[in-house]
């Protein structure tokens, strides 16, 4: 098989000019859209960035970017992200793993189910959670009869604690939508045969599922650190600005009625924002590395 | 004899021709979008028709309960025949400015309505038409463009407390706060950082506790310490958050009254507003201007006129299929004034002191609590704005 | 997984996730279930939403928008990711930072950086949002693909349909997209799912659909916005489950005229 891979590639670049152009006809449409519907606006922000007005271009957005509050921002944005991703990346694997093994009826529940959670967000995401969980709640005052008082413990829903749990209403139904697949491909001939070979089922689980799994998991965590990362109506809508994260900045510097006159350093920030994104790809490179290494 | 016949006749024929030459004059030698005044229109007559001509009007973030913007909405809309658009009915100022600046031009808004702060921008980047309403000597000069008439103050408000009745303990002042039986209940009406009515609420805590308009400080210390009480709730301040009993206690606008009063009641709430005995924080008045670049300028200039005119008449509610048949001078006669619409919203309109002296303004409603203490109302700068703004960007997240 | 242990967790784990997302939802419900002045209960908010003129005008639209997004979806993302796992391995993780930075840009600079440079042809016209919302959900699309085809034997699949005589296209359409559904169901839902609820960038882009019109529309009607809310839900609920069956009915088609060809060979 190995063989047979390796003449294709030389086959292809045997003929290399126009053919190997068409080969990459497949990722054209795509290519053209993204192009055309992102990049584009993009590079406008990244122009806007360095207009300091009336003509000169320069840094000191950037500049101001690298101040306190902004930076401060940008470690409590990246905090929010960070634990978010985690805790619903491992509660939303779980409940993969669980609905994989249950009948392909109630799989397809559970997927449109999550379609429709994952794309909750903003005012109706922050009224149900206060509807349920704030200081009035439904599901505090069921709790207070039972003799349970979270708010005296010192819980409050317009935290950053509070944030990563609105967050999870969204991230644990993406994350059962995104890795589900990946459970899909794994098979019954590779429990069998580490049963054969007398391995655990701990063992199982560190050779052969977490190693299969791991690329993939990695990967569906990922997306939920960059939603919650840049996630703006549902931390407006629940917190009015008492946390301060990136994307809120932003929108106060961009769009708020108060502070106008430093619109190019929201652009800044944006830039910033994917920047940040490039170097958390490269952690995840590095980590997939490692992954195949072992 | 022949002679007065033949004067007489040219005379008749120039009587005749006079109103259809003068009303061409107008219409032809005048664009729309250059008038600067209801003179080159021709008259109210003149501009009606232009307006109905052109059928639509593009507004910009006007909240339907915000100083009743909604029955002015409604009002224009149905006397005029002209199908009214809110672009972001909940955006900012910036927004407006930002919309302007960017958006194609059928997008554009007609007409906006925006805080003293994004005025800089505007103007500098010369966004606005000139243009000076029937009324305009009645604007005071503090607050209109004198120069160029592009921008010109339409209502201001003030900061009052409102509460939901049901708390044993009702609150007179901004002090009143601090108290326990506020614990867990009082909220802002949105971030300081981006919202002027949040802005102007740390400005009235300021003044309460020792600051001044010119110094935020007090304010930010008096939230850190509501905040350490656990009186305060970091939530939203919007009504879906009230609903939901998120907060109980929130400083607004007095002109955002008549609607939360409204929607409590939908809830099976009762809420009041209150001025606080402490701080009389009045808002710099808003600012309306032309868009220069309007899809429909002459609904444009026919809404400014609306905006502007002191008339007592009819609301939506009371026209008549008779009234819409009526010229354009006498329907925009019969109907209520866009002042005394900021009136029946609880705002206080520019040219307030103008109607008193003539007893055009009718009576405010019933559910806003008019201030009837000693405390002069004060009204933060521009400059004092701006300071605040970068202080809080630092301090507010940190509370 | 056998041990007694397990499937107690199971349970507990089944019933706490019940709990966390059916408690806020049903409060909601129940919220927009509320009569005027909170005197019981009532079905008035609900009715309320289809008195209100431009309501089939704005679901239209946004439905249209959502089928459109779907469509356009799965035409350019799925035949790019199976390229980039076959042939164009190099640039895959290329792609896949680049697939991640709709979700981190604001979509506030999407749209100013949008209006700024698109011509006014596209502008004008309200499909340009349907491009919009399949650039937005390209995170989402391209890593549910991405993750799918990691875990099919691909490599095996394509070069037996290859030694069977298949073209590149005829490959992708009846041996690899059946083997990834579900990655491609997820891929179509979310994209649907987005479309039908996105407001930010429509509002800044300012067209009016369905999201936007809620807002515009509950204004002042605090009891109507929620109950639109949850409507809006069920709504994209209801969508997907018909997406759903639209795609059974066409595989049960393709498969029961398979079962005709074997017996028409056989006879």
């Amino acid at each position: 098989m190995t063989l047979m891979t390796s003449t294709q590639d030389t086959t292809i670049r045997k003929n290399g000019g126009v053919s190997s152009l068409l080969k990459l006809t497949p990722l054209a449409p795509f290519s053209l859209i993204f192009l055309f519907f992102f990049c584009w606006p993009i590079f406008q922000i990244l122009k806007n960035s360095l207009d300091q007005g009336k003509g000169h271009y320069g840094l000191s957005a950037y500049r101001l970017m690298f101040t306190k509050p902004y930076m401060h921002a940008f470690t409590t944005s990246l905090q929010l992200s960070f634990y978010s991703s985690l805790t619903a990346g491992v509660i939303g694997a779980v409940i993969a793993f669980y609905v994989h093994r249950s009948k392909s009826g109630f799989k397809s529940i559970i997927a449109m189910l999550s379609g429709v959670l994952a794309n909750s967000g903003g005012v109706p995401l922050a009224f149900m959670f206060i509807a349920a969980f704030g200081a009035q709640g439904g599901v505090v005052t069921v709790l207070k009869k039972l003799g349970i008082d979270i708010y005296g413990a010192g819980f409050t829903l317009y935290s950053l604690t509070g944030l990563i749990l609105v967050y999870s209403f969204f991230q644990i139904p993406l994350m059962v939508l995104v890795f589900t697949p990946a459970l899909e491909g794994m098979r019954n001939e590779w429990r069998e045969a580490n049963n054969s070979l007398g391995g655990t089922n701990i063992q199982f689980l560190r050779w052969v599922l977490i190693p299969v799994l791991f690329p993939a998991f990695l990967a569906s965590i990922l997306l939920l650190f960059a939603s919650a990362f840049s996630a703006f109506a549902t931390a407006r809508a629940l917190t009015g600005g008492s946390v301060g994260l990136v994307p809120l900045v932003i929108g106060s510097l961009i769009d708020g009625n108060v502070i106008t006159d430093q619109a190019n350093l929201g652009d800044a920030l944006a830039v910033g924002m994917i920047f940040v994104s490039a170097v958390v790809m490269v952690f995840y490179g590095f980590s997939l590395r490692w992954a195949r290494g072992r | 004899m022949r002679k007065n016949f033949a004067v007489g006749v040219v005379a008749a024929m120039v009587v005749a021709i006079l109103p259809v030459a003068t009303s061409s004059v107008s219409f032809g030698a005048v664009k729309a979008s250059n008038a600067t005044s209801i003179k080159d229109f021709g008259g109210m007559n003149g501009l009606v028709t232009a307006c109905k001509k052109e059928g639509k009007l593009n507004v910009i973030t006007l909240p339907r309960d915000w100083a009743n913007y909604g029955e002015a909405m409604d009002l224009f809309s149905k006397a005029f025949g002209v199908k009214i658009f809110d672009d972001n009915p909940d955006g900012s100022s910036a927004y407006e400015v930002q919309t302007i600046k960017t958006a194609p031009a059928s997008k554009q808004p007609d007409v906006v309505d925006v805080g003293v702060s994004v005025l800089d921008d505007a103007v500098g980047n010369d966004i606005f038409a000139e243009y000076r309403v029937a009324t305009w000597d009645a604007i005071p000069n503090a607050w209109k463009d004198t120069l160029n008439a592009k921008y010109y103050g339409d209502y201001a408000g003030q900061i009052a407390i409102m509460y939901d009745t049901s708390i044993p303990f009702a609150p007179k002042s901004i002090k009143d706060l601090l108290r326990p039986e506020f614990k867990g209940l009082v909220a802002i009406s949105g971030d300081p950082t981006q919202a002027q009515q949040a802005l102007m609420s740390v400005f009235a805590a300021s003044v309460a506790n020792g600051g001044s308009t010119s110094n935020i400080q007090p304010g930010i210390d008096f939230f850190k310490q509501l905040k350490a009480n656990g009186n305060f709730v970091p939530v939203n301040g919007n009504t879906a958050n009230f609903a939901a009993g998120a907060y109980k206690v929130v400083l607004n606008w007095n002109f955002n009254g008549p609607g939360t009063v409204a929607a409590a009641k939908q809830l099976g709430k009762n809420v009041k507003f209150v001025i606080p005995s402490d701080a009389v924080l009045q808002g710099t008045p808003y600012m309306q201007a032309i868009n220069k670049t309007a899809p429909h300028p002459a609904c444009a200039r026919l809404w400014e006129e609306f905006m502007y005119s002191q008339n007592k008449g009819k609301i939506t509610s009371q026209l008549t299929a008779a009234d819409l048949k009526l010229p354009g001078d006498k329907l925009f006669a019969a109907i209520l004034g866009g002042q005394n619409i900021f009136i029946s919203g609880g705002a206080t309109p520019i040219q307030f002191p103008t109607m008193v002296a003539k007893k055009l303004n009718i009576a405010p409603p019933a559910s806003i609590t008019s201030y009837a203490g000693k405390l002069a109302a004060v009204t933060p700068s521009a400059d004092s704005q701006a300071a605040a703004k970068k202080i809080l960007v630092a301090a507010w997240p940190n509370l | 997984m056998k041990s007694r242990i397990f499937s107690g967790t199971r349970y507990l784990i089944l019933g706490l996730g019940l709990v966390f997302f059916i408690a806020p939802v049903a409060s909601a419900i129940e919220f927009s279930l509320r009569s005027y002045g909170n005197k019981g209960h009532t079905m008035a908010n609900y009715s309320w939403i289809f008195q209100q003129e431009d309501f089939f005008t704005n679901i239209t639209i946004s439905l249209k928008l959502a089928v459109l997004s779907a469509v356009i979806t799965v035409v350019t993302v799925v035949p790019a990711v199976t390229f980039l796992h076959l042939e164009g391995q190099r640039y895959k993780r290329i792609f896949e930072f680049l697939a991640i930075l709709p979700l981190v840009v604001p979509v506030v600079s999407l749209a100013i950086g949008a209006q700024k440079a698109m011509p006014l042809f596209i502008q004008n016209s309200q499909y340009e949002l349907a491009f919009f919302y399949v650039v937005i959900a390209i995170p989402y699309t391209f890593q549910s693909l991405n993750v799918g085809l990691s875990s099919i034997p691909l490599k095996t699949l394509v070069e037996a349909s290859r030694s069977l005589g298949a073209s590149f296209a005829k490959t992708v359409t009846s041996v690899i997209v059946p083997a990834i559904r579900s990655a491609i169901n997820a891929a179509v839902f979310l994209a649907v799912t987005l479309s039908f609820g996105e407001f930010t960038l429509t509002s800044l882009l300012h067209w009016e659909t369905f999201p936007v019109w809620i807002t515009r529309v509950s204004q002042g009607n605090v009891l109507g916005s929620i109950a639109l809310s949850m409507f809006s839900l069920i709504g994209a609920w209801t969508l997907l489950i018909l997406v759903q069956s639209a795609q059974n009915v066409q595989k049960n088609r393709r498969s029961k005229s398979q079962v005709e060809e074997m017996e028409e060979a056989t006879a």
